[in-house]
């Protein structure tokens, strides 16, 4: 094959491969182009974001136990103890085959927990999909959902939380970003993929090797070309009862201290995980490829190296512990089987039946990898100054239905009804509620998760965007006394070659970064996804975040409807941007907006939030469609009458906060006929306070006498939408 | 009194729930794992949790009602001893043939995880007065059997639940089930996830205590 084809087919740059055979001195010869080809892909190598990731060093790190650069990153939480979790996408492989695309994608981000010994407990998932009524989109979506569906289920970790958004910037590239986190009682280690030693066996545990996957993580580090058809034979396939098998199972030796590193064959299967551990550990390994369990005898060491099969990991041992390890692997059914050693010198040696396939250094693939400081250009953000729009009462009633079941603003309960939300028991809000909560076993605390980005703030702002995406879910978190802890990312854009496109990374990064420092909260995992465009045009650059908050106080848990009868209900602001939202997308009306976040200042609002909020029956931040679709939205076991004049608008305010205080709460303030004292910290902060009105009896939404909606037609919109956007689903 | 078995197989998901409700009310469970047999007298009645044992492949609950396991659960079942089954432990029982008829997937072919209401149709000691409010989360929930089965099993006061509102497509509600005997329970919601008021329902508490009482 000459040089042109072959870098075609590992898709590799003239550059790369002529950096690459500078550093082994010599031309890149047979099992050398798979081995470069993979690790140096963007999706191993991260080598476009690299340089720009590093900032997020600089942010405080007292309860980080492990950071970027394990399988996932582990906080402290206080008595004893311990979460990892980590965000992952699965955007490419889920656009050719949704169902096995999004099943793997949770298979993968499980694995990435429970390698480090922590018990999954809790999944979510944020999706973007194109238009309703783009082409495919109704199979994207329910292929989708069937395949998360399908395999959290079936594995038996809660799905407690999610995001769905609609738009036709994903029309051909869809997200999948899935999230797990695992929990470490108090007695519980920490296990990672950098503790090996020479004499130590590799042992290879789960399903055997097959040709599916190969070259899949070279295939997502490139654009669509539009003929996705052709790369469905580089999506693997998910069973997700071998992967329960290998939760318990791996859970088991680690349990038994009989393993020393584990690390789990993800993207460029075998590949990637061997030399990775090998660079980190600083050790040499001899692997036997012919040794790994295949599905398909007839697999090239290529196809060996290369595979994605799922539900494989790697482990590192002690010798003396391989019977009680084959034992243990055995009793779950499933094989562990000894493919090569640790050796002392930095040097990979990979044999096929006796034959010396390479010697390598990992460092070469690994550190050695190309590191880009891409060319970029800052957006420049021009949108037309934002002007208040109030409607009329009978435009706003007429409207306020239409948006409730519009795709952005309808309910999602087809997709998580679909989801286990509740095993484990451990589940106290499920998807219904704003993010999830989950009750910690041993110290009987609440954690919460909630999820982050917004894209049509993205599409607004890079920069205001991505202060949106920590800022937005640190506020519902702490509306309901969660004090935010850490954050995951995936980091989800177009092509990094593009100047503009590198421009909208760069500027998220350090707005992110800009509003966790203001929060205190480091970001301790995640992963990033580019290329995420076909034929040229890319998608909203979506930085998908989720959040964990911990509940310390001693409080009820915060509901986000009304819950009681005439209970005073409050607006509580930190007025700082305006605009007209996705109600102007929707209108197809040029973006209107003014202002600009001060992030020391929401952090302030944020804080006073969290600790205000053992007064709130329920509360619910206001974000997309304004106060009025937010208040209907909390309507149902009661409603809610206006006590003043109601601005009849669908414009959005950065921040906002709907609270339902009870009568008793009140007379704890000093004066009963000032309730807004209770709130006194808030004004002299100089944020807002406004009684809205209070809560009823009966279930409508009453603005004034000819402005009133009754409960079962406002749920009726937001349940009718799904049916009118999906005919068949 | 004697420790309650809980059967474990291989991909069992919801066995560490059940599990750990049955210690909270200090039921002493003990493992009873799939490969080994056991003596049914020293234990006071079984449970077989939910969960995707053999990830429902061939079918729902098809090869657990195999495993070497059951053969001493069939021997305690001839001994009359109280045996629960959740979930996926209804839908082996049913393969198991320890109870009639069969699950079959949902009506509209989801899965589907929500709260439900139950009322108690029994008049055995299964049986309670008051409605029930606990989650169900499954895919082949819908209980199905032919229709001179259906009219024994109210002839022989065999229908331990019903559904208010039938979400799976269930012949006449049924929710949970007994066998003729009386000693074999079975339901397809989850009792071990509503044993808290921060679960949103404390009405799985109930159920499990009326197994518990039986034993």
């Amino acid at each position: 094959m000459e040089l042109n084809e072959k870098l075609k087919k590992y898709r590799m740059s003239r550059v790369e491969y002529q950096k690459a055979c500078d550093l082994v001195g010599h031309e890149l010869d047979g099992i050398e182009w798979p081995l470069f080809s993979s690790l140096w892909s963007e999706h191993c190598s991260y080598k476009s974001s690299k340089v720009h990731l590093k900032k997020f060093a600089k942010l405080p790190s007292q309860n980080v136990l492990e950071g970027f650069g394990e399988n996932a990153g582990v906080v402290d939480l206080g008595e004893g103890e311990r979460v990892a979790f980590k965000m992952e996408s699965h955007n490419h492989p889920s656009f050719i085959e949704p169902v096995q695309g999004a099943a793997t994608g949770v298979g993968g981000i499980l694995r990435d927990i429970f390698t480090m010994n922590a018990r999954p407990i809790l999944l979510a998932n944020y999706l973007c999909f194109g238009d309703v009524k783009a082409d495919r989109m109704e199979e994207l979506v329910q292929g989708v959902v069937k395949g998360i569906s399908g395999y959290g289920n079936s594995v038996g970790v809660a799905n407690v939380t999610g995001k769905t958004e609609f738009h036709k910037s994903y029309n051909e590239n869809i997200l999948v970003n899935a999230l797990a986190l695992g929990y470490y009682s108090s007695e519980k280690k920490v296990f990672t993929s950098r503790e090996s030693l020479p004499g130590h066996w590799i042992v290879y545990v789960g399903a055997h090797t097959g040709r599916d996957g190969i070259h899949g993580a070279s295939m997502a580090s490139q654009s669509f070309d539009g003929d996705s058809e052709a790369s469905r034979p580089t999506v693997q396939i998910g069973d997700p009862f071998y992967e329960k098998l290998l939760i318990e199972s791996c859970l088991e030796v680690m349990d038994r201290n009989l393993v020393e590193s584990i690390q789990d064959m993800g993207a460029a299967g075998l590949t990637s995980s061997s030399f990775e551990m090998a660079s980190k550990a600083k050790v040499g390994l001899k692997i036997d490829l012919d040794q790994v369990p295949l599905r398909d005898s007839t697999m090239s060491p290529e196809d060996v190296l290369l595979s994605e099969s799922q539900e494989r990991m790697l482990l590192i041992i002690k010798p003396e512990n391989y019977d009680e390890i084959v034992k243990v692997f055995k009793k779950w059914n499933l094989e562990a089987t000894r493919i090569g050693e640790v050796l002392s010198e930095n040097k990979v040696y990979l044999h096929w039946h006796g034959e010396l396939l390479t010697a390598i250094d990992p460092d070469l693939l690994v550190d050695g990898a190309p590191e880009y400081d891409r060319p970029f250009v800052e957006e420049s953000n021009s949108y037309a100054d934002f002007k208040a729009q109030s409607l009329t009462g009978a435009d706003y009633s007429k409207t306020l239905l239409k948006v409730l079941s519009s795709p952005q603003g309808m309910s999602k309960s087809w997709i998580y009804d679909q989801y286990d939300q509740r095993v484990g028991a451990k589940t106290a809000f499920g998807c219904e509620a704003p993010y999830g909560v989950v009750r910690l076993p041993e110290s009987e605390r609440f954690i919460g998760m909630a999820l982050g980005c917004r894209p049509e703030v993205m599409r607004l702002s890079s920069s205001l965007g991505a202060m949106d995406a920590i800022f937005h879910p640190a506020l519902q978190l702490a509306s309901g006394g969660f004090k935010p802890v850490a954050v995951t990312d995936c980091l989800n854009y177009g092509n990094p070659e593009v100047p503009e496109v590198m421009g909208q990374f760069k500027t998220s990064v350090e707005s992110m970064i800009e509003a966790c420092a203001a929060l205190e909260v480091p970001v301790i995992s995640g992963n990033v996804s580019l290329y995420n465009e076909t034929a040229g045009k890319s998608i909203t650059p979506t930085p998908s975040i989720g959040m964990l908050g911990l509940q310390s106080q001693e409080m009820d848990l915060v509901q986000d409807h009304f819950q009681e009868p005439n209970n005073p209900v409050f607006l509580l602001a930190c007025p700082q941007v305006f605009w007209n939202g996705l109600w102007a997308e929707m209108n197809n009306i040029a973006p209107q907006a003014s202002g600009t976040l001060d992030a020391a200042k929401v952090s302030e609002f944020i804080n006073l939030v969290y600790s205000h909020a053992h007064y709130f029956k329920s509360s619910k931040v206001v974000s997309r469609f304004g106060l009025g679709y937010h208040l209907s939205l909390m309507t149902g076991q009661c409603g809610f009458k206006s006590s003043g004049n109601f601005n009849l608008s669908f414009d959005e305010t950065f921040y906002q906060i709907i609270v339902e205080c009870s009568k008793e709460t009140l007379s704890l303030s000093e004066t009963p006929s000032k309730p807004h004292l209770m709130f006194h910290d808030f004004i002299e902060a100089g944020f807002d306070v406004a009684l809205l009105g209070e809560t009823t009896e009966t279930s409508d939404m009453i603005f004034d006498d000819n402005v009133k909606f009754k409960s079962t037609e406002l749920q009726e919109a937001h349940q009718k939408g799904w049916g009118d956007a999906f005919k068949r689903l | 009194m004697k420790p309650v078995g809980v059967l474990r197989f291989l991909g069992t998901n919801c066995d560490l729930d059940v599990f750990g409700a049955l210690e909270s009310l200090e039921a002493s469970p003990q493992w009873l794992w799939y490969e080994d047999q056991f003596n049914p007298a020293d234990y006071s009645g079984f449970v077989l949790p939910g969960g995707f044992s053999y990830g429902d492949y061939l079918r729902s609950g098809a090869l657990a009602a195999k495993a070497p396991v059951m053969k001493s659960l069939e021997e305690a079942n001839s001994k009359g001893q109280p045996i629960l089954g959740i979930c996926n432990g209804f839908q082996i029982l049913c393969e198991a043939q320890m109870l009639p008829g069969a699950l079959i997937k949902n009506k509209g072919l989801k899965f589907i995880d929500r709260f439900v209401d139950l009322k108690s149709v029994t008049q055995s000691a299964w049986g309670f007065d008051q409605k029930i409010h606990i989650p169900i989360a499954h895919g082949d929930g819908c209980y199905f059997a032919t229709d001179d089965v259906v009219k024994s099993l109210f002839d022989n006061d065999q229908v331990w639940l019903t559904y208010e509102d039938n979400p799976n497509g269930s012949v006449k509600d049924i929710a949970g089930l007994l066998n003729k005997n009386k000693n074999v329970a079975a339901l397809m919601p989850h009792p071990e996830r509503a044993m808290n008021s921060w679960m949103g329902s404390r009405d799985g508490l109930v159920l499990l205590n009326q197994f518990l009482e039986l034993r």
